[in-house]
């Protein structure tokens, strides 16, 4: 039974640990050492609050989360999500391809670039329209077991375990600049917009029944679990051998990636860096497929549009344009000459920073609609929890929006 | 046109130019054919939270005048079949009987009929969305600029069927594949119903003998031209080569010329050159009139030689009134009835027993002179000859009856849209 119910939950967390992602913890770890591991405990609670009222509600009510929005606020709002989801979606798509290439790059040499992200993105569209989806969500989840690399090599690197813990349990905070940027990518690429659509699409598609709640919550916590464990040893591992050897890794250096692939040295030797892009590569093509695929999914329920991956073109044009076109935005961009990584991997953060406060108190007042949801609304005491986690959140993004605009606002750089 | 965005949120104001508070919904209650608005519910306002819809004057630019001051306000009356349009209708999936998801509902078509408010039509497109947001005007003016139509997307009420039990959405009454099973002048009805684009979804979903037939039965030959537009040539002209001759001419005729010589290139050859040879004669004669497809036999043949000859043609329903006898050069000899060749003895030879005084009209007959020729001799066809007697078509009782009397009793209801 369980079995049955599961996946929503643990697909979603594992593809949020995609290129951003894991570029993101790996900075984090070679730029502040553990000093940022207790940060992983905070997203984790946020991700909760928010990916188990979607699951919830996806469960509840059959529909997604557009589906909701379109049905209780009308068009204005809708509008706007829906244009910065799309905008949000494709410059994490981008950087999904970026990802694609930089492990290429790693693998076979500068050029390979230039294959890999028009092979990649064909081979994406291809197998998620054309083959089975769910064969291939299966294999992505499989190779994920390449991020065990980190847990074995944080062990072999021998870390000071006390540290660790520590910095687990205590939080440390810096007022400069570079630990505020690396601060806020952790929370930017950790909780997106996108999930919250993505699972409750996933969740609606699975037609669960609210008695399959509590199993419903068990794989979003696992997948919520699984990610942050990801991330915490990609921190250590990182953190044992970058930090401590004090090699400083600049995010627009191109080199960053063969840098940040040294933390897999304990374990893979002179292999590290094709560890590293294996695993890259594997995190950017999961998340390189599923999110056009949630971005199509979103905007296809907010105007009632026919949808689904096994639909012809005839039954489903708009699903399979957008879905096609996604795909060739964020490829085209990425394959482009001298394109500005730093920009690429921020500019999704940015995006999704100015969707975040705007979508979270949506989603609670959905999840408090007694019509929507009947006796599966909201209860007080997670009413407060959720507030909570919003108001965090929303200040988080908005300083990080004040941080891009006012660029000397925390000290200047 | 009305619109029930246009309510939404317009400031109530009592006789005496007193804010009431502002429109939160409008309340219909099921009548049929098409629901009529019988309150308002109203935000802002701590003590009247709704009015009936019979104390409203006049709106306009979102603004809503009552006859009454607020003091005397009522709540609107309750009823079991009442209905909350933004809340139950607005923004909510429709789909087909199917099951197949069309499209949301982006606004509601209102308008005024004998002092009541009736939900009309339902706005399925592109404008219904941005007059929600408020940019109908600007859509307008850009479009009209580039030198662009803009057209209202909106199908009629009947055709849609408001599910009680699952507000979340709301049903198209009509299924494309349950479409296919009936009768095509049932079918052509419907059609008659729909936005273009929902047309030509029918239309891809029907055979193409039965697209033929329902695309036959449309009255309005611009309507079908517009539908065979939207079609690809190739399906276009295997529709056609399904129709009768004089039909395909009928509609080629309306189209502009470059389609339809494209369409005649693309149709079997046979089909096509009736189809030409039709398109000759103007509209207005019996020669436009006439269908290519009747039954001639040789006058040399014997009765059962000439049921023989029936069997390998097969002729459809309607040319099969009567059988006509010509030479080898087609000249018309004489005619026959079907009951007149199965009695008589197999053997005998046709010119025997045929009708040689047979009534005929010339290519150039107008259609009045055809219709009386028709109906003094009772005929159910009449055979049209060009000078040298020879035969060319017949034209069917219906053709010239749907000519000369356009406006037919009991027509088709006249659509909305």
């Amino acid at each position: 039974m369980l079995l049955a119910v599961v996946g929503p939950g643990i697909i979603t967390g594992n593809v949020d640990n995609d290129a951003t992602g894991i570029t993101g913890y790996a900075l984090a770890g070679s730029q502040f050492g553990y000093e940022l591991l207790w940060l992983l405990i905070v997203t984790a609670i946020c991700l909760v609050a928010i990916q188990s009222m979607v699951a919830r509600m996806g469960t509840v009510t059959g529909k997604g989360l557009s589906d909701l929005i379109r049905e209780r606020f009308g068009i204005a709002p809708t509008l706007w999500v829906m244009i910065f989801l799309f905008f949000a979606n494709a410059a994490t798509t981008v950087a999904e391809f970026a990802g694609v290439g930089g492990a290429a790059q790693l693998l076979f040499g500068n050029i390979a670039r230039y294959a890999a992200i028009p092979v990649a993105a064909l081979l994406v569209w291809f197998l998620v329209l054309r083959g089975s989806f769910r064969v291939v969500e299966r294999v992505l989840l499989l190779l994920t077991l390449v991020y065990l690399g980190y847990i074995v090599s944080a062990f072999l690197a021998h870390p000071k375990w006390s540290d660790v813990i520590h910095h687990t349990v205590v939080p440390t905070f810096h007022l400069t600049p570079p630990f505020i940027l690396i601060f806020i990518t952790i929370i930017g690429t950790t909780i997106t917009p996108w999930m919250a659509f993505f699972q409750q699409s996933n969740v609606a598609d699975k037609g669960l029944h609210p008695d399959d709640l509590k199993y419903e919550r068990v794989d979003t916590v696992a997948g919520i679990l699984m990610l942050n464990v990801v991330a915490f040893f990609i921190i250590v591992a990182t953190g044992a051998t970058i930090y401590a050897a004090h090699v400083t890794v600049n995010p627009s250096d191109p080199s960053a990636f063969s840098k940040i692939a040294l933390a897999l040295k304990p374990l893979a030797g002179q292999y590290a860096e094709q560890l590293f892009a294996i695993g890259l590569l594997n995190a950017s093509l999961m998340a390189a497929s599923v999110l056009p695929l949630s971005t199509t999914y979103a905007i296809t329920e907010a105007f009632g549009l026919e949808r689904g991956i096994d639909k012809s073109f005839r039954e489903a044009p708009a699903f399979l344009t957008i879905y096609t076109a996604t795909i060739v935005i964020g490829a085209g961009i990425a394959m482009f000459p001298g394109a500005p990584l730093v920009l690429i991997t921020n500019l999704p953060n940015i995006i999704n920073g100015m969707l975040l406060p705007l979508l979270l108190p949506l989603l609670i007042l959905l999840a408090n609609d007694k019509r929507i949801m009947g006796r599966y609304a909201n209860s007080p005491l997670f009413n407060v929890f959720s507030g909570v986690v919003m108001v965090f959140l929303t200040a988080v993004t908005l300083a990080f929006l004040a941080s891009i605009f006012f660029p000397g606002l925390f000290g200047g750089r | 046109m009305i619109f029930l965005s246009d309510f939404l949120n317009a400031e109530v104001v009592d006789v005496r130019q007193h804010r009431v508070g502002r429109v939160r919904d409008l309340v219909v209650v099921m009548t049929e054919p098409f629901p009529r608005v019988t309150g308002v519910i109203l935000k802002g306002n701590r003590k009247v939270r709704s009015l009936d819809w019979s104390v409203v004057r006049s709106w306009d630019n979102k603004e809503l005048s009552l006859k009454v001051d607020a003091g005397s306000l009522q709540p609107h009356s309750r009823a079991d079949t009442e209905l909350w349009l933004a809340r139950q209708i607005l923004d909510k999936q429709i789909v087909d009987m199917d099951g197949r998801r069309v499209v949301r509902v982006n606004d509601l078509q209102l308008s005024q009929v004998e002092g009541s408010m009736l939900v009309i039509g339902v706005d399925i497109g592109s404008r219904g969305l941005a007059r929600r947001v408020g940019i109908e005007g600007l859509g307008r003016r850009v479009t009209a600029a580039l030198g662009l139509d803009w057209p209202q997307k909106l199908i009629s009420w009947e055709a849609v069927d408001p599910v009680k039990t699952d507000v979340s959405s709301v049903k198209l009454r009509i299924a494309h594949t349950k479409l296919a099973k009936l009768h095509p002048a049932d079918i052509a009805d419907i059609v008659n119903e729909l936005s273009p684009d929902d047309r030509s979804a029918v239309f891809a979903a029907l055979d193409d003998e039965k697209a033929a037939d329902t695309l036959e039965e449309i009255d309005e030959p611009q309507m079908q031209a517009s539908i065979l537009e939207r079609l690809d040539v190739e399906r276009a002209s295997d529709i056609l080569e399904a129709m009768a001759p004089d039909e395909v001419a009928d509609l080629l005729a309306d189209m502009p010329r470059e389609r339809a010589q494209q369409l005649l290139q693309k149709m079997e050859e046979d089909e096509a050159g009736d189809v030409e040879e039709l398109l000759a004669y103007r509209e207005d004669t019996a020669g436009g009139l006439m269908t290519t497809e009747y039954v001639a036999v040789l006058h040399t043949l014997t009765a059962a030689e000439a049921i023989e000859r029936l069997r390998e043609l097969e002729p459809d329903a309607e040319s099969v009134y009567y059988v006509y006898v010509t030479d080898e050069e087609e000249h018309l000899l004489g005619v026959l009835s079907l009951r007149d060749l199965i009695v008589a003895k197999p053997e005998t030879k046709i010119r025997d027993f045929m009708i040689k005084n047979v009534i005929s009209v010339r290519l150039d007959a107008g259609p009045r002179e055809v219709a009386e020729v028709t109906s003094k001799y009772n005929l159910l066809a009449v055979p049209v000859v060009d000078e040298h007697n020879r035969i060319h078509g017949i034209v069917t009782v219906d053709d010239v009856m749907e000519r000369v009397m356009p406006a037919r009793a009991g027509g088709r209801r006249r659509r909305i849209f």
